[in-house]
């Protein structure tokens, strides 16, 4: 305002100007913070700040009334079909086998523990992936800048290979043309050095368990642990005060893994509960280990068995039968094989292979593959007293030359150590003892599986009970951890941990295709690294390997791990391609339950939710970890 | 006089190449020898199986299922006739664009007209039907390509048609009406790899500007479009895609209301697989907005340019041209995601590939064909989505990102 202006003395920045003389003074006026010099007011519905109140009105509108659109349809549509449209269905028996658990679990259980199940696989699955894939990743990564050309172009051709192809076929490869034609089945499972079994069911591994003195050993852990901290926090105190660079962890886990060890020897084995008692149903091979409280050595309901304990099985003489069967295999027919399940060199002191019916057998010798559980019964052709390709006694098949032959196996001296699983059940062959036993036929043996083959006759002989097997148990007392070793009682694997070729054909299409990704960031890492950084540690005469560990690594590290943290969220929510694994986890499970209850809205939602929880918690992990390692500017 | 001096060892030739790259050091030769090795013995061994031992008839057999599925067999001249017409497009572009050097969309024509004339070939052997489709549509790509070298003002044209093709390949696919030769076609029985590639280029077609959309409504300032735009692109790109199909499988028969048999699997995998592309597609260009400097902008309101305008001519050009490598790279991954709509019970070429690797036990091969048919699959799969790539590559040598 003119006014104003006179008041305040002229000068530098004090306020508007004071009209020169000889100028024609201009009017200013301010109209909701825009002056203009001729004074109109700019009409609402120019305004820039109303426009945008308007379109949010109307965005906001838009997309409340779809919402109220989409809610009516919904619930109109759930009304008119009655399909649930709460939680309620989740306390309902399930009535899914599934194969893998985690934690025990029966068809009986609720929807909502299989839900668990899922989710529990799936973290399996993930998180084994992610420590896989980045391994792999690295090396990839690495070799992609080597200096030698041939191991640059094999790692360019597999990340251009892995990359261009799709999960779903590269799992559905794995799953179908690899895991579950190639390894042999399960009867002829091949057994790798450290006592792995392999087989087209899987991988069976030796695993330690807490057995039940484990608790024993539980004081001399949390002193362990303890300590370990202890040594942890001083030992950064001094790295700190002397301002050296180092790390507070090795010391501490060493401290801890040493106290831990001591206190596993100190505990030494400890007896087992009194009354300790083992039960056995000679049918279907199953000693069941538990507390006998009351004494009437049977297994009653709230009487504890005991998992994880060792048990020694002892089976003076038992006798196993089987057929010949012309087995077919993933790329031909293997005819007139027999297989008992298999027995390792130590685990019997005789072991002689009869036919069952001589009769019928006249003229028929044995070839083994494995003494003596598995082999080719033929007919000599030629008379060279040898087994010859083309001379197998088939049932069926294109040479319809012969028929199923029943043969016993009898073994004498049977010793067996076992470690009883999660239920306190240990499992051994199905032996009998021969006596009553008329060979098995039950109508072509063609391709009868194992399990019907060793089934006990369905009606039990005129005397009542089958006439009782020689079978000692013996219970050493165990050591805080035990080493269960995988075997093979019946057609399944038995002790140890078990990696199904479901779980290791998911695994495995995850980890290299996420590796790929993996690769090409941890190579845009290193390469991001300035040039200048390398030629320095040359100048300071670091070796290759020292310029890589100390200067380059470290460098890149800031620069991958945001990525390669979405790479772990891309892993976890590729794992949802599970059902082509046919593995249960988390979608496959939901989608089950989805069919049966036709719950679609309640699944929907709790599907949402998971993988937004699984999102929330790596966009957490990621910030921390963006935080922790972003370079401090100065 | 200085003494004189060897001349310098060679720095040129085969053998200096071998000690270089392969025999620098002990462990180079040691890893370059076993890498040799094992390359050579896996190799030969996958090259000897793959043409001696392997059984590739039902991979041959089937060749119609794997292109089309259930498409009535009568009614094929249909989707040949659709793939004469971007062919010829294809073409169009092709010659158009050839005065430019080096052409991309002339590298991708080629290649598609080499894979007509190879499938001509496979006709001629092994799938009579084909035959004539092939060869037509091969002629159509040429005819197309010397259209678009004689007359290069046809290029003014070609966004339209191109824009137009999409319309008269779901025409001619879909068809109308009850009876005759355009008798309509339902989605449920498209199938084969013809399902895959509608999906792909329909779902990139509409994900492209709905991402677009989404990316400016993300970085817009008004707080409710952001947050819903937000909320949007978090909670979809949170879930794996199969979720989100089986989810479009279970709910859009009731948001709509209807009953399920009415809305077609294809139209519920149409609309999670859009919505998902969209969402990612939203980030990419999110990250190219964000490339942009603030003195664009500032630049456009000097010159008057309204914020439409502005976004349109100024902003958007520059943002997309920053993030081409991860637009294609979305493309690519939505092709290969196509795969996964066996969930919803579409039928497309993955799918149709695991049906005939579960029917095709037989006496000569008890379990089945699978390896060869999963190799079959991974085959057909990488060359389009290298070709891609190499497209990818190609466009950004070109337009230059990177370098100014």
């Amino acid at each position: 305002m003119g006014d104003a202006c006179e008041r305040v003395p002229h000068g530098f920045g004090t306020g508007p100007a004071r009209p020169r003389a000889g100028t024609i003074p201009t009017r200013t006026r301010t109209v909701r913070g825009m002056s203009t010099r001729s004074g109109t007011r700019v009409p609402f519905y120019r305004n820039v700040k109303t426009l945008g109140l308007l379109a949010q009105l109307v965005f906001a509108a838009v997309v409340v009334a779809a919402a109220a659109i989409v809610y009516h349809n919904v619930s109109s549509a759930l009304a008119r079909s009655h399909i649930p449209a709460d939680f309620s269905f989740l306390r309902v028996r399930a009535g899914i086998p599934i194969a893998e658990t985690p934690i025990p679990y029966t068809p009986a259980d609720s929807y909502a523990r299989a839900f668990l199940i899922g989710v529990l696989n799936t973290l399996k699955v993930a998180l084994v992936g992610v420590l896989l894939a980045s391994v792999l990743g690295v090396v990839i990564g690495v070799m992609r800048l080597s200096a030698n050309w041939l191991l640059r172009q094999l790692a360019n051709l597999y990340v251009e290979t892995i990359r261009n192809t799709p999960l779903a076929v590269q799992i559905v490869f794995w799953y179908t043309a690899i895991l579950t034609p190639l390894p042999p089945r399960i009867l002829s499972a091949v057994r790798w050095p450290g006592g792995v079994l392999v087989s087209n069911q899987g991988v069976a591994l030796p695993w330690l368990y807490p057995s039940p003195a484990f608790a024993s050993w539980l004081p001399y852990l949390g002193v362990a642990a303890v300590l370990g901290s202890a040594a942890f926090v001083v030992r950064r105190r001094q790295l700190r005060r002397a301002d050296r660079p180092g790390n507070a962890l090795g010391p501490a886990l060493l401290v801890a893994l040493a106290l831990a060890a001591i206190g596993y020897l100190l505990s030494g084995t400890t007896p087992l509960p009194r009354g300790t008692a083992t039960s056995f149903r000679q049918v279907s091979g199953i000693a069941t280990v538990f507390v006998d409280a009351n004494g009437d050595g049977k297994v009653d309901d709230g009487e504890r068995r005991l998992a994880f304990t060792p048990v020694v099985v002892r089976v003076a003489k038992g006798v196993l039968t089987t057929q010949t069967q012309d087995l077919s295999e993933s790329r031909r027919i293997d005819y007139g094989r027999f297989r008992f399940p298999p027995l390792r060199q130590g685990e019997y002191a005789k072991a002689t292979v009869v036919f069952a019916d001589p009769a019928r057998a006249a003229g028929l010798s044995i070839a083994y593959l494995h003494q003596p559980y598995q082999g080719i019964v033929y007919r000599d052709a030629n008379g060279n007293g040898r087994f010859d390709p083309g001379e197998e006694l088939s049932s069926s098949g294109a040479t319809k030359r012969g028929y199923a032959v029943g043969l016993r196996l009898t073994v004498e001296g049977f010793r067996r150590r076992l470690v009883t699983d999660r239920g306190g059940l240990a499992r051994i062959p199905r032996f009998t003892t021969g006596a009553a036993q008329a060979s098995t036929t039950g109508g072509g043996g063609a391709n009868m599986s194992p399990a019907q083959l060793f089934a006990a006759p369905a009606q039990a002989p005129a005397a009542g009970e089958p006439p009782a097997l020689d079978a000692r148990f013996v219970l050493p007392a165990p050591r805080p951890v035990v080493v269960s070793r995988p075997t093979i009682p019946i057609s399944t694997y038995f002790g140890g941990i078990t990696l199904s070729s479901n779980y290791l054909a998911l695994l495995l299409g995850l980890v290299i295709y996420t590796a790929s990704f993996i690769a090409e960031i941890v190579r845009g890492g290193i390469q991001a690294v300035p040039g200048g950084q390398r030629e320095a540690a040359k100048a300071l005469g670091l070796s290759d390997l020292q310029t890589f560990r100390l200067v380059v690594f470290p460098q890149a590290l800031r620069i991958i791990l945001p990525p390669m943290i979405s790479q772990y969220l891309n892993l976890t929510k590729n794992s949802s391609l599970a059902p082509l694994a046919a593995y249960v986890e988390l979608f496959a499970i939901t989608t089950i339950i989805a069919s049966q209850t036709g719950a679609s809205v309640p699944v929907t939602i709790m599907l949402i939710a998971s993988y937004i929880v699984i999102s929330l918690v790596f966009a957490f992990v990621l910030n921390l970890v963006n935080a922790r390692l972003a370079l401090v500017e100065r | 006089m200085p003494p004189l001096r060897e001349p310098p060892k060679r720095r040129r030739g085969a053998l200096v190449w071998l000690r270089t790259n392969l025999f620098s050091s002990w462990g180079n030769a040691l890893a370059s020898l076993l890498s040799m090795g094992v390359l050579l013995y896996l190799g030969g061994e996958l090259l000897l199986w793959v043409l001696t031992q392997a059984h590739w008839g039902p991979v041959w057999a089937n060749l119609r299922l794997f292109a089309v599925y259930r498409y009535p067999p009568e009614l094929l001249w249909r989707p040949f006739a659709a793939s004469a017409v971007v062919l010829l497009l294809l073409g169009a572009t092709a010659g158009a664009g050839r005065r430019s050097g080096e052409s991309i969309a002339g590298g991708v024509f080629w290649w598609f007209f080499g894979l007509s004339a190879l499938l001509t070939l496979v006709g001629l052997v092994a799938w009579p039907v084909a035959r004539w489709g092939w060869l037509a549509v091969g002629v159509a790509g040429l005819l197309g390509y010397l259209a678009g070298r004689v007359e290069p003002r046809l290029a003014r044209a070609l966004p339209w048609s191109w824009g137009a093709s999409l319309v008269i390949v779901v025409v001619l696919l879909n068809g109308f009406g009850t009876g005759g030769a355009l008798r309509s076609v339902s989605t449920k029985e498209w199938g084969g790899f013809m399902l895959t590639l509608v999906l792909s280029i329909v779902g990139i077609a509409i994900s492209f500007p709905l991402g677009i959309a989404l990316a400016l409504g993300r970085r817009s300032k008004l707080p409710i479009i952001r947050v819903v735009c937000v909320g949007f692109i978090e909670v979809v790109r949170g879930a794996p895609l199969i979720m989100w199909l089986f989810i479009a499988s279970l709910m859009v028969p009731l948001v709509l209301d209807v009953s399920p048999s009415a809305v077609g699997p294809l139209s519920r995998a149409m609309v999670a697989v859009t919505l998902f592309s969209a969402a990612y597609m939203a980030e990419n260009v999110r990250g190219g907005l964000q490339a942009v400097p603030k003195g664009q902008y500032e630049a456009a309101q000097a010159l008057g340019l309204s914020g439409w305008q502005r976004t349109r001519l100024i902003v958007l050009p520059q943002a997309l041209r920053a993030v081409i490598p991860a637009i294609v790279g979305q493309a690519i991954a939505l092709f290969k995601d196509t795969s996964l709509v066996f969930i919803v019970g579409l039928f497309d070429f993955f799918n149709v590939g695991n049906i005939v690797a579960n029917q095709s036990a037989s006496l000569l091969v008890p379990g089945g064909v699978r390896l060869e048919l999963s190799l079959f699959l991974a085959v057909v799969y990488w060359f389009f989505a290298y070709r891609m790539s190499a497209a990818s590559r190609q466009l950004e040598r070109r337009l230059g990102v990177g370098e100014r």
